[in-house]
């Protein structure tokens, strides 16, 4: 019991540090959004001078209150993060940053998130097959997937792209779904999740072909290493079944250190893969966060920080949990 | 990055332009209502990407100049008259039917269209222009009085001559309805989801990814094209490839190859050169600038230094036009051009002016072959916003042209944020500059907004009127400026226009490179009736204002 009080201790305390430092960055950065929203309408009127009243209710709206102290503006920040408000867009004004990341989140999970998994499963069961049948021509898969994971990511989903979406015309070009068959969004049929699934088809192969390679090579290690323990030779000797010794003894030993990078790499899932979501026009956070760096939306960058540092936090620590409930070393040596 | 997003806060910014021109008591009649079609109209939907990126935020709020959707002034709200940008043809009325000047162009007199409602059914009165003219934005303290003399005619009077602000009064002014906006507090905050309009177009599905505009049943025409589906795209390359592959049919973008596109005979295209790209120099010592761009003689050598044509070719693949230091647009304000020599910016380099011109002005050349002055060699720092390519290559060979005469300019990218803020303080040398072409036959915003020394500020400070990020501030050029906006004189202008031009095509703030290129790419397969090089009734780049609006009208589904 002791070890859990300590590591929620611990997370409460790392969430707090966290969301104060998202409160402090954007304060330590040149210029405010106020001043910068109304730079970008002085420069879309074409010069016409803004009236007052424009630039007062912007201040209004996205000013930092100047007569407010630091320190209030810290409690208003803590009350408003509370009730779940993080703030308007400057780029996509006056939308709610929570709202853009509400619509943006689900489909990262959904496309980053499953590509993750597939490119995970297809790693470490790829990974104890060649373990196990090591010294032969399967052995070649090793470097084979390593190569495919040193292209240039860019590059490889635009000749994908070309290839299939342009010239042979199977797959879509961007987005989430077919905005022609489905012109006011998102709707519950079967014919919705057909299309979504065919739209993350592409995007989510690059991100699978690009890094299925690692974890087949740190699979594929374990498991070699794995295999000349005595407690396999043991097994041998007992005469099971070489599927047996593979399956329950090797792998899953093997698998361990695989399982804590599975943990991080899942958090990260969250930020989305930027490079993938700008290339697909897919509508998800690593596009949000990319948009906002580009636009100098700070809010929009403070709330898409916020809710990836949360998410990394929260998968750590059940990660941290589970460690406890598999390897009892965990919890007696802290 | 993406290039469309660049020319599409340049469109908002021709939309809403201050111009000058003659007034004309008549105008023409409306183009877009088919001759006397009675037949029913098939239904037709034709896709745009105007350059709306994912996700699509809904706000079709027309004092959102920045943040509003395409469609938003045009195809939904609708101005007085439509400006063609590209011809020196009057206006062509839409919601007003004609308009006069007074003599000394104080008093503006409206008479509107009658019978005109709006997409609720209210009809479309004076009073609305009335209510427009003084809300919000469009609020000025130079308005005297707006007055509805009837239910189609309003008296506008101001405290100054309103020659200049033409364009920018009645044709960039989207009227609003009184009995919507009078009850909205907060203008700023309104995202305007369903707009009540007059436009051809009514909003008929949104969501992220995409939203479409249906034909307005209330209209006062026949809308030929029923659907306008506007789509979120985030990068040039897809945009193309769903142009290749007739997923898209509508879009303005820059295309290095476009043959490639069009080899089909599906795609047509169409390349307007109108926005003068150039090197703007922080030019005014006396206004706090530093660096040797403040001595003119740096600005004129460099001026001869570069190779145009090789920029031209190299940075731009030929695309572009040939820029001019007397900032008019050739052929259609050629009647403005006081010196026929001022026509054309030199194409070729020519080092040995340059030097010559350094060399009168009392720099030396250094052992390096570097020109300077008390044992300082000149140099100068030279930004563009990092992949906008086009820039970056430009400001690479400029440098090397320069360097061939002598002349040290260091190339730099720079982010787009990190961009904006040195150009509007002043805090900056020489940076690749794009300005806004006038959008009426006329250059006086051209030289308005960013030749006037009321359009600048000190270093420090962003100016709070027009775009003069130069610094450039000349009395003679200011008084003419003063001169030109209060008359409606031709010769009057044209003697004001002769002296600015000889000022600043010697002074040169902005040193001329090259004007831009914009591509239209549309679908001359499904679609007829597109604007073409001999009948430019209005221009084709869908992320313009109003102008899209015009050119749906003149569409007709390909049978």
């Amino acid at each position: 019991m002791k070890f859990y009080l300590r590591r929620i201790a611990f997370y409460i305390i790392t969430v707090w540090a966290a969301v104060s430092l998202n409160f402090v960055l954007p304060r330590m950065m040149p210029g405010d959004p106020a001043a910068i929203m109304i730079g970008k309408l002085r420069r879309a009127s074409g010069g016409r001078q803004l009236s007052e009243e424009v630039i007062r209710s912007i201040y209004a709206l996205l000013g930092a209150d100047k007569n407010m102290s630091l320190w209030d503006q810290y409690l208003a920040y803590w009350g408003r993060l509370l009730q779940g408000d993080l703030g308007l867009s400057s780029t996509r004004y006056p939308y709610p940053v929570v709202e853009l990341i509400a619509n943006a989140l689900p489909w990262t999970l959904f496309m980053v998130g499953t590509a993750t998994v597939i490119s995970f499963v297809l790693g470490i069961v790829g990974g104890a097959w060649v373990g196990w049948k090591r010294g032969t021509w399967l052995d070649q898969l090793v470097p084979a997937t390593s190569l495919l994971q040193s292209i240039p990511y860019f590059w490889l989903a635009l000749v994908l792209v070309a290839v299939f979406a342009v010239q042979l015309g199977w797959l879509p070009i961007v987005g989430a779904y077919d905005p022609f068959d489905f012109p006011s969004g998102p709707e519950w049929s079967w014919e919705f999740v057909a299309s979504a699934l065919q739209h993350a088809f592409l995007p989510a192969l690059t991100i699978v072909i690009s890094s299925v390679g690692g974890w087949l090579l740190g699979m594929r290690n374990m498991m070699v290493s794995t295999m000349s323990e005595d407690y396999v030779l043991t097994a041998e000797a007992k005469g099971l079944k070489p599927s047996r010794i593979r399956d329950r003894y090797a792998a899953r030993n093997a698998s361990i250190p695989s399982l804590a990078g599975f943990s991080i790499a899942l958090a990260f899932v969250v930020a989305g893969s930027i490079v993938t979501e700008q290339v697909f026009s897919y509508p998800g956070i690593g596009k949000l966060m990319i948009q906002s760096v580009q636009g100098l939306d700070y809010t929009l960058m403070q709330g898409v920080f916020l809710v990836i540092t949360l998410t990394v936090l929260a998968a750590n620590f059940l990660m941290d949990l589970l460690y406890g409930l598999i390897d009892p070393r965990v919890r007696n040596d802290l | 990055m993406n290039r469309t997003l660049k020319a599409a806060a340049a469109a908002a910014a021709i939309a809403l332009t201050l111009a000058g021109c003659t007034s004309p008591s008549k105008s023409p009649t409306a183009t877009g209502s088919p001759a006397g079609t009675s037949t029913a109209i098939k239904e037709s939907t034709l896709r745009v990407w105007a350059g709306s990126t994912t996700p699509i935020t809904i706000d079709f709020n027309p004092f959102h100049v920045d943040t509003a959707l395409y469609g938003t002034y045009g195809q939904l709200y609708e101005p007085l008259f439509f400006f063609n940008q590209l011809s020196s043809d009057p206006p062509v009325p839409m919601l007003g039917e004609s308009y006069t000047y007074s003599a000394d162009g104080k008093t503006i007199t409206l008479k509107l269209k009658s019978g005109v409602k709006w997409n609720d059914g209210q009809p479309f009165t004076a009073d609305d222009v009335v209510f427009t003219m003084g809300y919000g934005p469009n609020k000025t303290d130079k308005l005297i009085s707006a007055k509805a003399t009837d239910d189609t005619t309003v008296v506008l009077t101001y405290k100054t001559a309103q020659f200049t602000n033409e364009s920018q009064l009645l044709g960039a002014t989207m009227m609003v309805p009184k009995h919507i906006w009078s009850k909205i507090d907060n203008y700023m905050k309104e995202t305007n989801k369903e707009p009540v309009s007059t436009g051809a177009y009514v909003v008929k599905t949104t969501s992220d990814a995409s939203y479409t505009l249906s034909a307005n049943p209330n209209y006062r025409a026949p809308v030929p094209i029923t659907n306008v589906q506007f789509l979120g795209i985030d990068s040039n390359q897809s945009g193309q490839d769903l142009l290749t592959t007739g997923q898209i049919d509508w879009t303005g973008m820059f295309i290095a190859n476009p043959d490639e596109v069009t080899a089909s005979g599906a795609i047509g295209t169409m390349n307007q050169q109108q926005d003068p790209t150039t090197i703007v120099t922080c030019s005014d010592a006396s206004k706090g600038c530093k660096g040797d761009q403040t001595d003119v003689a740096v600005r004129q050598a460099i001026n001869v230094a570069i190779d145009r044509s090789q920029l031209a070719e190299k940075a731009w693949v030929n695309l572009v036009g040939k820029a001019n230091p007397a900032f008019v647009l050739l052929p259609r304000d050629a009647q403005w051009l006081s010196d026929q020599s001022l026509a054309e910016s030199p194409q070729t380099a020519d080092a040995a002016k340059a030097g010559q011109i350094l060399e009168t002005a009392g720099y030396t050349k250094d052992a390096k072959g570097f020109y300077g002055k008390n044992g300082k060699a000149i140099s100068l720092d030279l930004f563009s916003p990092d992949g906008w390519t086009d820039y970056n290559d430009a400001a690479k060979l400029i440098a090397e042209q320069a360097g061939k005469a002598g002349i040290k300019i260091t190339p730099r990218t720079v982010s787009e944020a990190e961009y904006w803020t040195p150009v509007t303080n002043g805090d900056f040398q020489l940076a690749m500059y794009g300005l806004t072409q006038s959008i009426v036959a006329d250059p006086f915003s051209n030289y308005d907004q960013y030749f006037n020394g009321l359009s600048t500020a000190k270093v420090g400070d962003g100016p709070t009127r027009g775009q003069n990020y130069s610094r450039y501030s000349n009395a003679t050029v200011d008084a003419a400026i003063e001169a030109a906006g209060a008359t409606n004189d031709q010769a009057t202008k044209k003697a004001a226009y002769a002296k600015i031009q000889a000022q600043i095509a010697v002074d040169l703030p902005y040193i001329p490179v090259v004007l831009n290129a914009s591509q239209a790419f549309f679908n001359v397969k499904n679609f007829t009736g597109w604007p073409s090089d001999d009948n430019l009734y209005a221009d084709p780049l869908p992320y313009l204002s109003v102008a899209p609006a015009i050119v749906l009208l003149n569409l007709r589904p390909a049978q």
